[in-house]
């Protein structure tokens, strides 16, 4: 299995490099496809048009567009990202400014997620059309329906204006990772706990189940070990893919709580029509979803030991 | 420049929050707490993040205000006395034919990394300015230098390629800040993102946490009247809803551009003050003067009968903005009102005009707008549009993010998309020119420069460049006056409004103003005649 499970995850990260590639050409062909002039735009409307030109030259601009992906294509597989037109600072050193922020902040909100939303599924589905049951099923409606900017702005005004509890918005200390990632993890915690739901419910109404209780167990530990861990495998499925989002960048969040995360960098990037900045922050995305994607995958072989790769 | 508060987001979403914070804003109950120990640290809140720290190569004008307090310029504004004062030169001598500045600098002065500030600092960084390697953003005010040179230790002189009437007042802006050489050079490539040791300023550079906030320390050696607070952060929270939350909360003493919806219930507010003064920034409505109907002048003028600035700025801008009398806002020099009061709203007059014009029957017409650029842009775009509709101008408003819309603005006459559109403008340097210059003389004509009205009048051409020579103040004026007249008469634009610029203070901290130039004070304002020392504190 061992050697196995090593060329297998040899041709995944195999895989992953023709992908990450597409990404490149794709994002470099977008952003330069809406209209925009970065130099005009980093110097302002006040700016002399030599000194904008004088810029441009400089970013490369004047060049054709096969030359400037030549050149960033160049530059990529010696592993430089480039520079921030608008920082003049190395694209990596922009990304690895802000990436524990992001990180911190997605592994804080996808265990709130994960706790909180498999807890609720899973006294749902105990309790299936009863009164709790419903309560929970509503809360997680509001909690895929708020739009996160306004739970994010009712928070605060409850814990950091009247209550004095936490520090409304910043980044630093553990106090000001509370209240963004509850924010982040209410849509997530909502999707866990209906997929929870109803996979559990599922995986109840099979005829181990029924074993398990005629054997005498006792119905937490039918729940727990005959019945939640088979109904785990689309809930990881679903964890997996929030956790991509979130390290994908919260931008709301990010924005809302002035949190000095990738996503508001990107958001920033694409305002300010900064290419290398752009490039560089997409690639890094798509470069941790897919590492997620193969985490979640090799997850599978543990918790349902019939999944075997080679 | 360009200012620092984008908003972020779609109207819906500013409506939620303006419907959150609003109930905060009118159910607030307790009162100041009185008199309070001075914090140890400042803390700012402002909307941006800085891309380069390195006073030469500003960009925004918010950034540029916090640089100003570690770095300082040889002359000053001073923002209500508008004239140039002292900073780090105590005089200034200029020769009969205007080519000539000498000044003599202030004593005793050192910058954060202990070297002395003196003639050779400033020939380093004037010279440095002209270096093609350094990005300066308004390199066109750094071109008329032609040499400089030091007399002895503290006297600087300044040679001039040709006669610069606004020269005084173009080293008032932050690029002209002196920098130490020692530092920038011990710098090098680290000088743009931490600019240590290089200034002379009340405050020192210490850290800049990207994307989260920039910390500075009190310099004590500081040649002036010092800081109250031992140190300043300037936190970078980009949704204005949550700036005015940090305030609230007490986790900030200042934040900049609170929502604009909230500003009237604030301004009732017990516990914090709104600071706000109108700003150079004129808001205006370009009219495409080389396209269809538009050429007509009568059409022009119709459209500037039809709109009800007042009644605009009453019920949709808060009262954030005065009505212009000129194409000029009233703090600049040369400004001359041509117009009490502003265009005259008269929609029968406009009607008059349409019809004489041949646009009995109106016409249809391209309108767009920035959203979150300028406050309440959109907004005021649709009740415009609404208020022409009255004299059967059909103007579809339409919007698009602003990298586009620049691009847009960038477009030669033969391709340009703009009929009207909303567009504001702001100078660093308080002088008429810079408006005038910038958006009615012909050579600007986009992608030339970013005058998108394509106006062409061969008069206003020659007054302007009169004006740009001439170093007789009286003279220039009358340059001026006559300019200003029959542009506005000549109506390229909707007239509208000059914008305001707020934050929103804790009530204990004390004496910020609001400068013309979108900045608010750094401390300490400098010393002018008959006004004196004015200081921020802590009460």
């Amino acid at each position: 299995m061992s050697s196995s499970l090593g060329t297998y995850l040899l041709r995944r990260l195999g895989l992953a490099v023709p992908t990450l590639v597409g990404v490149t050409i794709i994002v470099f062909a977008l952003i330069r496809l809406i209209p925009g002039d970065p130099a005009r735009l980093i110097l302002g409307l006040q700016a002399s048009e030599d000194e904008v030109q004088r810029l441009r030259i400089e970013l490369g601009l004047d060049r054709p567009l096969y030359v400037q992906y030549a050149r960033f294509f160049g530059r990529l597989v010696r592993g430089d990202l480039g520079r921030s037109a608008v920082t003049r600072e190395p694209v990596l050193g922009e990304i690895t400014h802000r990436l524990p922020a992001t990180v911190q902040l997605a592994v804080a909100s996808i265990t709130v997620a994960a706790l909180g939303g498999m807890t609720a599924g899973v006294i749902s589905a105990t309790r299936q059309y009863s009164a709790l049951d419903y309560l929970v099923m509503t809360v997680a409606l509001f909690g895929v329906s708020l739009p996160v900017f306004w739970l994010g702005l009712m928070l605060m005004l409850l814990f950091s204006v009247y209550l004095k509890w936490l520090p409304a918005g910043g980044y630093g200390t553990f106090a000001h990772l509370v209240l963004p990632a509850v924010a982040l993890a209410a849509f997530s915690v909502a999707i866990i706990a209906r997929m929870t739901r109803s996979s559990l419910l599922e995986a109840l109404n099979q005829d181990y189940v029924r074993t398990a209780h005629a054997k005498g167990l006792r119905q937490r530990v039918v729940i727990v070990r005959h019945a939640l861990k088979n109904a785990l495998i689309p809930v990881i499925t679903v964890i997996g893919l929030q956790f991509g989002t979130l390290l994908g960048g919260a931008i709301l969040t990010e924005t809302v709580f002035a949190w000095p995360g990738m996503g508001r960098l990107l958001v920033g990037a694409i305002t300010a029509r900064d290419y290398a900045v752009v490039q560089g922050v997409v690639l890094v995305f798509a470069a941790l979803f897919t590492l997620v994607n193969l985490a979640v995958d090799l997850l599978y072989a543990y918790v349902d030991p019939r999944i075997h790769y080679g | 420049m360009e200012g620092g508060g984008r908003a972020v987001g779609s109207t819906f979403k500013r409506l939620l929050s303006v419907a959150a914070l609003a109930a905060v804003v009118f159910s607030w109950q307790g009162g100041p707490a009185g008199a309070q120990a001075v914090p140890r640290q400042l803390r700012i809140a402002i909307g941006i993040d800085a891309d380069r720290l390195d006073p030469a190569e500003q960009t925004t004008t918010t950034i540029a205000n916090i640089v100003d307090y570690m770095f300082e310029t040889l002359v000053d504004l001073h923002p209500v006395k508008n004239e140039i004062v002292p900073r780090l030169a105590t005089r200034w001598q200029v020769s009969r034919d205007g080519l000539t500045y000498t000044f003599t600098l202030r004593r005793g002065v050192t910058f954060h990394d202990g070297t002395p500030f003196n003639a050779h600092a400033v020939k380093f960084t004037l010279e440095r300015l002209q270096d093609p390697r350094i990005a300066v953003a308004l390199r066109f005010l750094v071109t008329p230098i032609k040499s400089v040179e030091a007399v002895g230790d503290d006297t600087v002189r300044i040679t001039l390629s040709k006669v610069t009437p606004t020269f005084l007042a173009d080293l008032t802006t932050t690029q002209f800040a002196i920098v130490s050489p020692a530092a920038v050079e011990r710098a090098g490539d680290r000088w743009r993102a931490a600019p240590v040791g290089g200034g002379t300023g009340p405050y020192v550079f210490k850290e800049w946490r990207r994307g989260d906030a920039i910390l500075l320390e009190r310099n004590p050696a500081y040649w002036g009247k010092k800081g109250p607070f031992e140190e300043l952060l300037f936190r970078v929270v980009p949704d204005a809803g949550t700036r005015l939350t940090q305030v609230l909360a007490g986790d900030v003493h200042q934040a900049m551009l609170p929502p604009a919806p909230d500003v009237k219930g604030l301004r009732r507010n017990p516990r914090v003050t709104v600071v706000e003064a109108p700003s150079d920034r004129v808001i205006f409505i370009v009219l495409n003067t080389q396209w269809g109907p538009l050429r007509d002048v009568r059409v022009r003028q119709a459209l500037n009968y039809a709109v009800n600035k007042k009644a605009i700025l009453a019920s949709v801008l808060f009262d954030l903005g005065t009505v212009v009398h000129s194409p000029c806002p009233s703090m600049m020099f040369g400004y001359s009102p041509v117009q009490e009061g502003g265009w005259p709203f008269n929609p029968v007059r406009a009607k008059q005009l349409l019809a004489e014009a041949g646009y009995k029957d109106g016409f249809e017409v391209n309108f767009f707008s920035p959203t979150g650029r300028y406050i309440q842009d959109f907004q005021f775009a649709q009740a415009v549009a609404a208020q022409l509709r009255n004299v059967n101008v059909r103007a579809n408003v339409g919007t698009m993010d602003w990298p586009s819309y620049v691009a847009m603005i960038q477009t030669p006459l033969e391709r340009t998309r703009v009929q009207m559109i909303v567009l504001g403008w702001a100078w660093p340097v308080l002088d008429c020119d810079g408006v005038l210059y910038g958006q009615f003389h012909s050579s600007n004509h986009p992608p030339r420069g970013l005058g998108p009205a394509y106006y062409h009048n061969p008069r206003v051409d020659q007054l302007l460049d009169q004006e740009r020579q001439e170093p007789n103040v009286e003279k220039r004026k009358a340059l001026l006056k006559e300019a200003q007249q029959i542009i506005w008469n000549d109506a390229p634009w909707i007239w509208l409004w000059s914008q305001k610029w707020y934050v929103v203070t804790a009530r204990n901290l004390e004496g910020v103003r609001i400068h013309p130039i979108e900045k608010w004070t750094a401390l300490c304002e400098p010393e002018a005649p008959a006004v004196g020392h004015h200081c921020v504190t802590w009460k």
